[in-house]
């Protein structure tokens, strides 16, 4: 199975449990997505349960919204995390608070689901990570699709909770070939320990966790140490609670994330764990991000302003042995 | 009529393209504009139709490759009835495919190496030291500042440092060298023994109880060594047994057996192009000189100088430069010089009384041959040889001649005399 058809899976199925839930975005009808990830949906439920809209960001939320306080599932598709910028008004200032503005009278079950990242030479506009900017903003859950797994349950749990869900997805990872490891009582407000390890903790989410599992035989051959890694499936809220006991265990942390430096969501996690571990850390924190430049065209600088598995391993060791590891 | 579908230029900047998932199988038929695979190229995931109607008979791209645009990807029958698909019995073989390509894909994940220049050193005064270092050396009492003015503990201690301060205590010094050797947790070797005084006796009993092994780095000879030996396995080797009437050799002073058996060696050489040819692409490179290399053993390592021209050489000569490159071995100073130039190679292993064996052949060397312990007058030798560069009926003529060197008195006489 591919990463785009666990997707799709959720999509079905949550679509054929319930009426209320519909689709609405940019081709996601008649052409089955931009990244195919609707494929089927449209033959499937019809026109009007999964709607193809004009090119127009802030509207397609704006209905989303406006179908949801009329009692409809929406899960709108933003093609890019990059459009959804001129979505903002409707996502900061309608999406995030009516719920709270009515006092909860209003409740707003809309997903609004799109990739970002950095995926081949598509530039600096059409190659951004914007976590941060939704995770600040009160009012929203924020999650992450690492896996097919994560994909899967991930978006039927977003679908079915009563709160805005931003959900978000990596543009490299559709085509990639994963299986749905089965989960009874999934959870995204739960970190997933995705290996176990005794001397480095390593939270990442996205492609860079995939980047990160590539090198690690290579990072504990070098340091002669293991590695927990830890997936997280939502970042707002976020699973302070599991980041921490893991580095209580191992006393190292390390966050890796593909957003520029500058403001990472790196920062609020280390932030976060440090409050709870501080007294047993036994080095600083270290934060691998991508660099502080918009993203460039040419293949070579795009990959020196983001992290790459050999930048990732080589980062870890570094530190490591600088730190006494 | 066949058509072939090939892989299109779907983006300008577009160069190649990977093929994600097949959507028609062998066999399937195909409309015209209908799409047949999915590609990922530079910028997104599209599906590539075919421009003709009929039958896919052949699909040319697996799953998961990349190639560039251009290539042919799968073949067409535009005309039904002239279809031949070819039965779908290769499904498992696909799967092993498959499976060898994720086995691929997995050592590529450990190929990764980082190359890490110089680690950056921190300075700050003493008393610095981790959190978690801190905490622990209160709970065991341990003073950080003085014992890093003592130089007990690096400055910033971390730790593991504070563990080793700590634990090291219990041990004596040369249980401490043997626990360090063997590169075993101190605290791991006092939880278990629960002394307050632990021994180098002690540590013994914890490797032999927990069975811990010794760690000994692969020496760089060594590696070049197993790098060779891996070359040599692509030799197609096939083997001859024989005998030697060694017992007629006369007896000369300095003279050893290896020498004999390498002028010998040499001499026969000469009569037989092949054992002196190195195969060289769609080329056979022929040498004029007898050029024998001898395996000689330094402590462990294992090395095979080359003895240049035996055939103009006496045994004398031959005598003198083999002391010489064995002195050079056990210095490890002999020069590539010393070790190129071979196309037969020797080894015996006679002096360990071992009465026959075979040897493998060291790459670009056209054979060796393995010598045992003369018993009554008699040796047994085995030879190796690449077929690929000497048939069998030219190496049993050559080895035949070898052989009969050994009961040709006169021949031996004459070499015995050139030295004395």
């Amino acid at each position: 199975m591919l990463y785009r058809e666990a997707l799709n899976k959720a999509l079905d199925e949550m679509m054929e449990q319930d009426k209320s839930v519909v689709i609405l975005g940019e081709d996601v009808g008649f052409y089955g997505g931009n990244y195919k990830v609707t494929e089927g949906l449209y033959a499937k439920y019809g026109e009007k349960r999964v709607i193809d809209t004009p090119i127009a960001e802030n509207s397609i939320v704006g209905t989303a919204i406006g179908m949801a306080i009329g009692g409809l599932r929406p899960v709108a598709e933003i093609m890019t995390v990059n459009f959804s910028l001129l979505a903002m008004d409707q996502i900061v200032n309608q999406l995030a608070k009516i719920r709270y503005m009515s006092g909860g009278k209003i409740t707003l079950p809309v997903v609004v689901r799109m990739p970002q990242g950095v995926a081949k030479q598509l530039a600096a506009q059409h190659s951004q990570s914007l976590e941060r900017l939704f995770a600040s903003i009160p009012g929203l859950r924020v999650f992450v699709a690492s896996d097919a797994t994560t994909a899967y349950y991930g978006l039927k749990f977003a679908i079915s909770i009563d709160d805005p869900v931003i959900f978000l997805e990596h543009e490299l990872l559709y085509p990639e070939k994963m299986e749905i490891e089965e989960e009874k009582n999934f959870s995204p407000y739960r970190a997933r320990i995705k290996k176990e390890g005794e001397g480095i903790t390593i939270v990442s989410y996205l492609k860079m966790l995939h980047d990160t599992l590539k090198v690690l035989p290579t990072i504990e051959k070098e340091l002669n140490t293991t590695c927990e890694v830890i997936d997280l499936c939502s970042i707002n809220p976020l699973d302070v609670g599991t980041i921490a006991n893991s580095v209580k265990k191992t006393k190292h942390l390390v966050v890796i994330t593909e957003e520029p430096k500058t403001g990472s969501y790196a920062n609020e996690i280390i932030n976060k764990v440090l409050e709870e571990v501080f007294y047993d850390l036994d080095a600083p924190p270290l934060k691998i991000a991508g660099e502080d430049v918009p993203t460039p065209y040419n293949r070579k600088l795009e990959l020196m302003s983001i992290p790459t598995p050999e930048k990732i391993a080589t980062e870890i060791i570094k530190w490591g042995k600088k730190h006494g590891i | 009529m066949e058509y072939k579908i090939i892989m299109p230029q779907l983006t300008d900047t577009m160069e190649t393209g990977k093929i994600v998932r097949w959507l028609k199988k062998e066999g399937d038929f195909v409309e015209e504009n209908e799409p047949v695979v999915e590609v990922e190229t530079d910028k997104a995931v599209m599906e590539v139709p075919s421009f003709k109607s009929g039958i896919l008979t052949k699909i040319l791209v697996e799953e998961g490759e990349e190639v560039p645009v251009g290539t042919e990807i799968a073949i067409l029958e535009t005309e039904p009835e002239k279809a031949k698909v070819e039965k779908k019995e290769e499904k498992p073989k696909k799967e092993q495919k498959e499976i060898s390509k994720t086995k691929e894909k997995e050592e590529k994940k450990e190929e990764i190496k980082v190359q890490i220049e110089e680690v950056e050193k921190i300075e700050l005064p003493e008393g610095t030291a981790s959190p978690a270092a801190k905490k622990l050396a209160k709970e065991l009492g341990i003073d950080i500042k003085k014992y890093q003015e003592k130089g007990l503990l690096p400055t910033p201690a971390h730790e593991k440092d504070i563990k080793e301060v700590y634990y090291s205590n219990f041990f004596d010094k040369k249980a401490l060298e043997l626990a360090k050797k063997y590169n075993i947790p101190l605290e791991e070797i006092v939880k278990q023994i629960k002394k307050e005084r632990i021994t180098e006796k002690d540590v013994k009993q914890y490797i032999l109880e927990n069975n811990i092994p010794e760690i000994i780095p692969v020496s760089d000879i060594q590696k070049r060594v197993i790098e060779n030996l891996q070359k040599s396995l692509s030799i197609p080797t096939f083997h001859i047994y024989e005998e030697i009437k060694t017992g007629n050799i006369p007896d000369v002073e300095g003279i050893t057996l290896t020498t004999w058996l390498i002028k010998v060696l040499g001499d026969t050489m000469q009569n037989h192009y092949r054992t002196r040819a190195k195969l060289d692409g769609d080329v056979y490179k022929v040498y004029p000189n007898s050029n024998i290399c001898v395996a000689v053993a330094v402590g462990e390592e294992l090395f095979i100088p080359v003895i240049k021209k035996v055939n103009q050489k006496n045994l004398k000569q031959i005598a003198d430069e083999l002391k010489e490159l064995k002195e050079k071995a056990a210095k490890h100073k002999l020069s590539p010089e010393d070790l190129s130039g071979s196309t037969f190679s020797i080894s015996n292993l006679g002096m360990f009384n071992i009465l026959s064996f075979d040897a493998i052949i060291p790459p670009g060397r056209v054979g060796i041959m393995a010598v045992g312990v003369e018993v009554r007058g008699k040796t047994k030798i085995t030879f190796s040889f690449d077929h690929r560069i000497i048939n069998g009926r030219e190496a049993a003529i050559f080895v035949d001649d070898f052989k009969k060197r050994f009961t040709d008195k006169k021949y031996l006489k004459k070499l015995a005399e050139e030295v004395s």
